[in-house]
C-alpha cells in the first residue's frame, strides 16, 4: 500500500537524520536488533524505562545543584548515572553532555554545572521529542499493516 | 530478576556456550533490562540483580548456580570492585566488569581486583557471545593445576573427541569446543555436558554433593593412592561409588588440594601457639581468616589421639580466603613458593571441608606418619614428611568443632612426618617445612617429629571455621553447621 510504503519511507528518512544529527547512535540499532517476536515492544520498552528514570535522574541533578553547599561528588553520581543510562539506548547527545558535565563537577565549577545541567536538559527534551516522533511513525507503519523497517 | 532454574539451568551439553549462567548486577534498570535481553539472545541463561548485596547473597545461596558475573562497577551499595573480590574469592567465578566511564585507572583497577575483562558501555551484543570464554579459560586453568600428567591427559582427551563424548567421561560440548575437563565445580560440569560418562552414565545432570562419607571416602581413596600418586580415576576406582564420575572426583580433588594448600598457608600464618609463621603468605592473610581453628585434635581425636595431638583443623577460612586468592596455578604458591618444598601439587583444597577421616594420631613421636586413610597401610605414602619439621601441618581440619571425625581408623596419621619433637614448633616447624605439601599431603613433612601430644597442635589456625564453611557452601551444597559434623582433616597431619 503506497502509504505503508511512505510511512516506511519516512521512517527511514527520520531514522537516518536522527543518526547523522547525532541523536541516535548505534547502540540505538542494537536494541532494535534485539527486538523480535517474542518481544516485539522491546525498544519502547527500553525506552519508557529510560525516560522515566531520566526524569528522576535530572530532578536530583537539579537539586543537588540548588543546594547551598553543593556537594560535587554527589552531582557527579547523578551526571555518570545519566550518562550509563543515556549510553544504553543511544542518546549520542546526551550522553555527551554528561561526560561534560562530569568534567565540571570535578573541577567544581558550579556555573559550568549550572549551564551543563540546562544542555542536558534540553537535549534530553529533543531527544525525547524526537524518539516519540519515530515511535509514533513506527505504529502508523504498524495499524496500516505494513512492517516496520530496520535502519542500518 | 529472572531467575535461572536452579541446577538444572544447564545448558544443552552439545551446544556449549549455550546456557551459559550468568549473573548481571548493574544498578541501572535500563541497562539490565538490555543486558538481559542480550545475554538471553546468546543463549545464556540470565538472573539480573540491581543490587550488590542482592548479588552477593544470590551467588552465595546458590552456589554453584552461576558461572560467571558480570557487574557494572558504579554500584550504590557497595563498591562494584569489592563485590568483584568477593565473588573471586568467594566463589571464584569469573566476574567481567562494565562501565560507561573507560578511563585507564579505572579499568587498571579493575584488571588487579581480579576482573576478567572490563567491558565499556555501551556494551554491544557481539561482546556478550564471547564471554564464555573467560569460563572456558578459568576451568583450563584449573584443571591444569589440579591434575598434572592426568589433567592435562584429560584435556588433550578432551580436545580429541569433541562431540563426541569420550567414555572417560569426558563429555564435552559439543563441537564447538572442549571445556576443560574439569569444571570448577561439578555442577557446573554437569550442566555443561551430558553426563553420559562411561562409567556412570547419570545422564540427568544431578549435582554431586559431596557429603561427609562420601567425602571420607574421597579422602581414603587419596590417602591409599598416596597424594602423589593420586589421580581421578584411581581415585574413583577406590571409592567404588558407582554413580560418581571421574570428572566428579576429579573436580573435587582439584578443590580438595586447593584447599590443602590453603590450610598449609594458614597453618603456618596460624600456629596453634599463636606463632605466626613468618613466611604465610600475606595473601593468606585475608579477611576471611576467622578464628584460628585450633587443632581440634584434642577433642576430636577421640580414639586415636592418646594424647592431644592436634589435628590440625585448618582455619579454613583462612585456607579458604588463601584459597581463594590462590589461582589455580600458584596454589602452592604462597607456600610452596617459600619452600622449596614439593610443591604441594595438588594441595589445594578448596574449601574443602575437608572431611578427612583421617585422623592423625599424632602420637608422640610418630614419626612415619603415613597419611593413610585408615591403617597405617603405608601404602599411600602421600605425605611423607621428608622433612622434618613437618610442623604444624596444618591439616585442614575442618573446623575446630568437628575433628572428632578427623579419626582416623587407625592411628595413622597421614603424612609421615617425621615429625620432630618440638614443643614449639608448632608453627614454626612448619617454617621448613614448607606446609605446602603437607597440607594436604603431607609429603614434605618435616621431620620434626612433633610431639603432638604436647603440642596441642597448633595447628594453624586456620578460620576453619570459615574456611569449611566457604569450602562447604563452596561446592557442596552444605550449611555451615554441617560442616562441624565433618571431620576435617587435612591430610597430612600438619602438626604443626
Amino acid at each position: 500500500m503506497s502509504s505503508v510504503l511512505q510511512l516506511q519511507r519516512q521512517f527511514i528518512d527520520y531514522t537516518t537524520s536522527l543518526h547523522n544529527e547525532g541523536y541516535l547512535d548505534n547502540q540505538f540499532t542494537e536494541l532494535q536488533k534485539l527486538q523480535d517476536e517474542s518481544n516485539p515492544d522491546f525498544v519502547t520498552e527500553v525506552v519508557s524505562m529510560y525516560f522515566e528514570d531520566s526524569d528522576k535522574l535530572l530532578n536530583n541533578l537539579t537539586t543537588a545543584l540548588q543546594q547551598r553547599n553543593v556537594d560535587y561528588k554527589q552531582v557527579d553520581a547523578h551526571a555518570h548515572q545519566f550518562k550509563g543510562s543515556s549510553s544504553s539506548i543511544g542518546a549520542k547527545r546526551v550522553t555527551n553532555v554528561c561526560a561534560h558535565f562530569k568534567g565540571f563537577c570535578e573541577a567544581k565549577n558550579l556555573d559550568g554545572c549550572l549551564r551543563c545541567l540546562q544542555q542536558v536538559k534540553q537535549e534530553y527534551i529533543f531527544f525525547r521529542n524526537k524518539l516519540e516522533a519515530l515511535f509514533r511513525l513506527e505504529q502508523q507503519i504498524l495499524q496500516a499493516g505494513g512492517s516496520v523497517p530496520m535502519v542500518e | 530478576m529472572t531467575e535461572g532454574i536452579h541446577g538444572f539451568s544447564s545448558p544443552r551439553a552439545d551446544v556449549f556456550p549455550a546456557g551459559l549462567r550468568v549473573l548481571v548486577v548493574d544498578d541501572d534498570p535500563t541497562w539490565l533490562k538490555i543486558l538481559e535481553k542480550m545475554l538471553k539472545k546468546c543463549s545464556y541463561e540470565v538472573t539480573t540483580c540491581g543490587l550488590a548485596i542482592e548479588a552477593l547473597d544470590l551467588l552465595r545461596e546458590r552456589k554453584d548456580g552461576f558461572d560467571i558475573v558480570i557487574s557494572d562497577v558504579n554500584m550504590p551499595d557497595m563498591d562494584g570492585f569489592k563485590l568483584l573480590e568477593h565473588v573471586g574469592l568467594e566463589m571464584d567465578l569469573p566476574v567481567l566488569m562494565m562501565s560507561v566511564d573507560g578511563e585507564t585507572s579505572r579499568v587498571m583497577r579493575g584488571v588487579q581486583h581480579g576482573a576478567c575483562d572490563y567491558l565499556l558501555k555501551p556494551i554491544r551484543m557481539k561482546e556478550l557471545r564471547n564471554i564464555w570464554q573467560h569460563v572456558y579459560r578459568k576451568k583450563i586453568h584449573e584443571v591444569k593445576d589440579s591434575e598434572s600428567h592426568e589433567g592435562l591427559e584429560e584435556i588433550l582427551m578432551m580436545r580429541n573427541v569433541s562431540e563426541q563424548q569420550s567414555d572417560d567421561g569426558y563429555l564435552f560440548c559439543g563441537g564447538d569446543m572442549t571445556p576443560g575437563s574439569r569444571k570448577r565445580k561439578d555442577s557446573e560440569h554437569n550442566k555443561y555436558e551430558e553426563k553420559d560418562f562411561a562409567d556412570h552414565s547419570s545422564v540427568k545432570k544431578a549435582r554431586v554433593v559431596w557429603t561427609v562419607d562420601l567425602h571420607q571416602k574421597f579422602v581414603k581413596a587419596v590417602n591409599l593412592i598416596g597424594f602423589e600418586k593420586v589421580g581421578p580415576k584411581k581415585i574413583l576406582d577406590l571409592m567404588n561409588v558407582p554413580w560418581l564420575t571421574r570428572e566428579n572426583v576429579a573436580s573435587h580433588l582439584q578443590k580438595y588440594r586447593l584447599y590443602l594448600t590453603r590450610l598449609q598457608k594458614d597453618d603456618l600464618k596460624t600456629s596453634a601457639s599463636g606463632t605466626k609463621h613468618p613466611d604465610i603468605n600475606p595473601r593468606d592473610t585475608t579477611e576471611k581468616r576467622t578464628e584460628p581453628i585450633k587443632i581440634q585434635q584434642n577433642e576430636a581425636v577421640s580414639s586415636h589421639r592418646t594424647t592431644n595431638h592436634t589435628i590440625h583443623e585448618v582455619d579454613v577460612k583462612g585456607n579458604n580466603a588463601a584459597l581463594q586468592t590462590i589461582k589455580p596455578k600458584k596454589m602452592i604458591t604462597g607456600y610452596a613458593a617459600k619452600t622449596s618444598i614439593h610443591p604441594f601439587e595438588s594441595t589445594q583444597y578448596s574449601q574443602f571441608n575437608s572431611v578427612l577421616p583421617t585422623q592423625y594420631s599424632w602420637g608422640g613421636g610418630f614419626k612415619e606418619i603415613q597419611f593413610k586413610q585408615e591403617n597405617n597401610n603405608n601404602n599411600a605414602p602421600q605425605f611423607q614428611v621428608h622433612n622434618s619439621c613437618f610442623t604444624g601441618v596444618g591439616l585442614p581440619a575442618q573446623q575446630n568443632t568437628s575433628i572428632p571425625s578427623f579419626q582416623l581408623p587407625d592411628p595413622v596419621i597421614g603424612p609421615t612426618w617425621s615429625m620432630k619433637q618440638d614443643p614449639c614448633t608448632e608453627q614454626t616447624s612448619i617454617n621448613n617445612m614448607e606446609l605446602s605439601p603437607f597440607l594436604l599431603q603431607g609429603q614434605h613433612c618435616s621431620s620434626t617429629n612433633v610431639d603432638h601430644q604436647n603440642k596441642g597442635v597448633t595447628v594453624t589456625k586456620f578460620n576453619d571455621q570459615e574456611f569449611i564453611n566457604d569450602a562447604l557452601k563452596f561446592d557442596y551444597d552444605y550449611e555451615y553447621p554441617d560442616l562441624w559434623e565433618y571431620p576435617v582433616i587435612g591430610q597430612g597431619l600438619f602438626i604443626v
